[in-house]
């Protein structure tokens, strides 16, 4: 049975759990980037600028009508990809929709949004009333903020994170900074890997129970001592790169092929956000 | 802090994605001018600390714990420039990758965690501490003012622009389109939550390895070439 002051002062154990759940979450995307699904075959730059098109218009859409179909759209394309619907429900709902619910609650009464009643009902001797504006904005809200984090995951777990970034080209970003971006990237692994291993051995030198002020500085310690090897890394890595004959002019490669398949879903993403946001504004 | 997409309008994302663009070209003309062709690995590899103290649990009073954002700290060791780069690639990278933070409202997230937190937090650093020698206790002590200076004003100007939404932004009977809190609950609520806790989380972190990194003997930023 696991002690409850254990847990309390368990910081150590959570630096840990929270490293590793983060290399995990990054592997598992990587694991359904590989599988062979429908956005899968897609060409990045292609499944990019289609995802960016129903962001835009889940973010502009005022309707809860007219985003419920985009909704729906990202769960089809879930199981056209292969990835499992439970563990997308749970990586899209669970934290952010929920967390926005929970924020978006005290609207719907008509104490914060008056308007039409809709339902009322008494807690603690207080008439609580639900109204129809309340809700509606609640809908709304809460299904926006779903549908835009449906789209963002199902764009990151279906596209290897290396191409993904090297999309960022197609929008003018320079091309130094996509380069900072790819290596800061690679280097996140390593560090997360260098964190959890100076956590494992803190762990076996001073066991679970650490008291606080030890552990903030245990903690600010190991941040000292991770600035010190990133540094000194930094400068292995300019040398190294200097002896490959890099020069200060970074050139990515690409090899992104475009077939006419992705034309077609580029064009019919283009038409549903056309028909979507032009329902939106005669409504 | 992280602003997901669906809180802000469309517009108002587009406006800070146009107030970053400038920043972001002075940012990179700073870091060009003082570190030059090293600029790549040592912005991927400060960046990539900076996402890592984002890991670092640290435990305060009461038995729970949270984490810092660390861009003071990033700021005061690479100078405000080159942490502005540094914390919109993290940002980037937890936005694409990760999910941690909008699309849409990367300009925004940029504009209060890569530019307000780091730069009000260098400048109130370099106030308290002009001076003073680098291995001095005024510098852990201007390290975590600076933390607690730049995070809770990155708290203040996220609660602003939350607080917009509803003002700027509903249906004719009133019905807030995006974040529905105006600016007497979204800034109090912003704001409440980083002066008492995170604020606290940020400089016990800043300060400590500060302290630590003055121990070490660690060469801190200080207006050139860092």
């Amino acid at each position: 049975m696991s002690n409850p002051l254990h847990k309390k002062h368990d910081f150590i154990e959570r630096s840990i759990l929270s490293a590793l759940a983060f290399l995990k979450d990054a592997t598992l995307s990587e694991e359904y980037a590989n599988r062979k699904g429908f956005l899968q075959s897609l060409d990045p730059r292609f499944k990019t600028i289609s995802f960016l098109a129903f962001l835009v218009t889940a973010v502009s859409l005022k309707s809860a009508i007219l985003i419920s179909p985009l909704y729906v759209l990202c769960l089809i394309l879930a199981l056209l990809s292969r990835i499992p619907l439970r563990n997308f429900l749970l990586r899209t709902l669970f934290f952010i929709p929920l967390f926005s619910l929970f924020i978006v609650l005290p609207t719907l009464f008509s104490v914060v949004t008056p308007g039409e009643p809709l339902w009322s009902f008494h807690i603690s001797g207080i008439n609580a009333i639900i109204t129809r504006p309340g809700l509606d904005g609640a809908v709304l809200f809460v299904l926006r903020v779903a549908t835009s984090v449906s789209l963002v995951v199902l764009l990151s777990v279906t596209t290897r994170h290396s191409e993904l970034l090297k999309v960022l080209r197609l929008f003018g970003v320079p091309q130094l900074f996509v380069l900072t971006v790819s290596m800061c990237y690679r280097y996140l692994y390593l560090f997360a890997t260098m964190v959890e291993n100076i956590f494992t051995a803190v762990k076996s030198r001073v066991g679970v129970v650490s008291h606080q002020r030890h552990g903030q500085n245990v903690v600010a310690w190991n941040i000292a001592n991770t600035w010190n090897r990133t540094t000194q890394m930094s400068e292995e890595v300019y040398m190294a790169m200097l002896s490959r004959g890099y020069t200060g002019e970074p050139r990515l490669l690409s090899k992104f092929n475009a077939t006419p398949k992705d034309w077609l879903w580029l064009l019919s993403a283009v038409v549903i956000c056309a028909f979507l946001l032009y329902k939106g504004y005669s409504l | 802090m992280h602003i997901p997409d669906g809180y802000l309008s469309p517009a108002t994302c587009m406006v800070f994605g146009a107030v970053m663009i400038p920043i972001w070209a002075a940012a990179s003309r700073a870091v060009n001018n003082t570190l030059s062709a090293r600029q790549v690995p040592y912005l991927a590899i400060g960046a990539a600390f900076s996402f890592v103290i984002m890991m670092f649990n640290v435990p305060i009073p009461g038995g729970s714990s949270g984490h810092a954002v660390g861009g003071v700290l990033v700021a005061i060791l690479l100078g405000p420039w080159a942490a502005c780069i540094a914390v919109t690639v993290a940002l980037v990278i937890q936005a694409l990758l990760f999910g941690d933070g909008g699309i849409t409202a990367i300009g925004a997230n940029c504009f209060n965690m890569a530019f307000v937190l780091p730069f009000v937090g260098y400048y109130v650093y370099k106030f308290i501490s002009s001076g003073s020698p680098s291995g001095s206790r005024r510098r852990i002590i201007a390290a975590g003012a600076g933390a607690y200076a730049g995070i809770c004003a990155a708290a203040l100007f996220a609660g602003i622009e939350f607080g917009l939404q509803p003002l700027l932004y509903h249906t004719a009977n009133g019905q807030a389109l995006y974040c529905p809190y105006g600016l007497n609950v979204a800034v109090p609520a912003m704001l409440l939550g980083h002066l008492v806790f995170i604020g606290w989380v940020e400089v016990i972190v800043t300060a400590l390895a500060v302290k630590y990194l003055q121990k070490q003997g660690a060469v801190f930023f200080e207006g050139g070439r860092s």
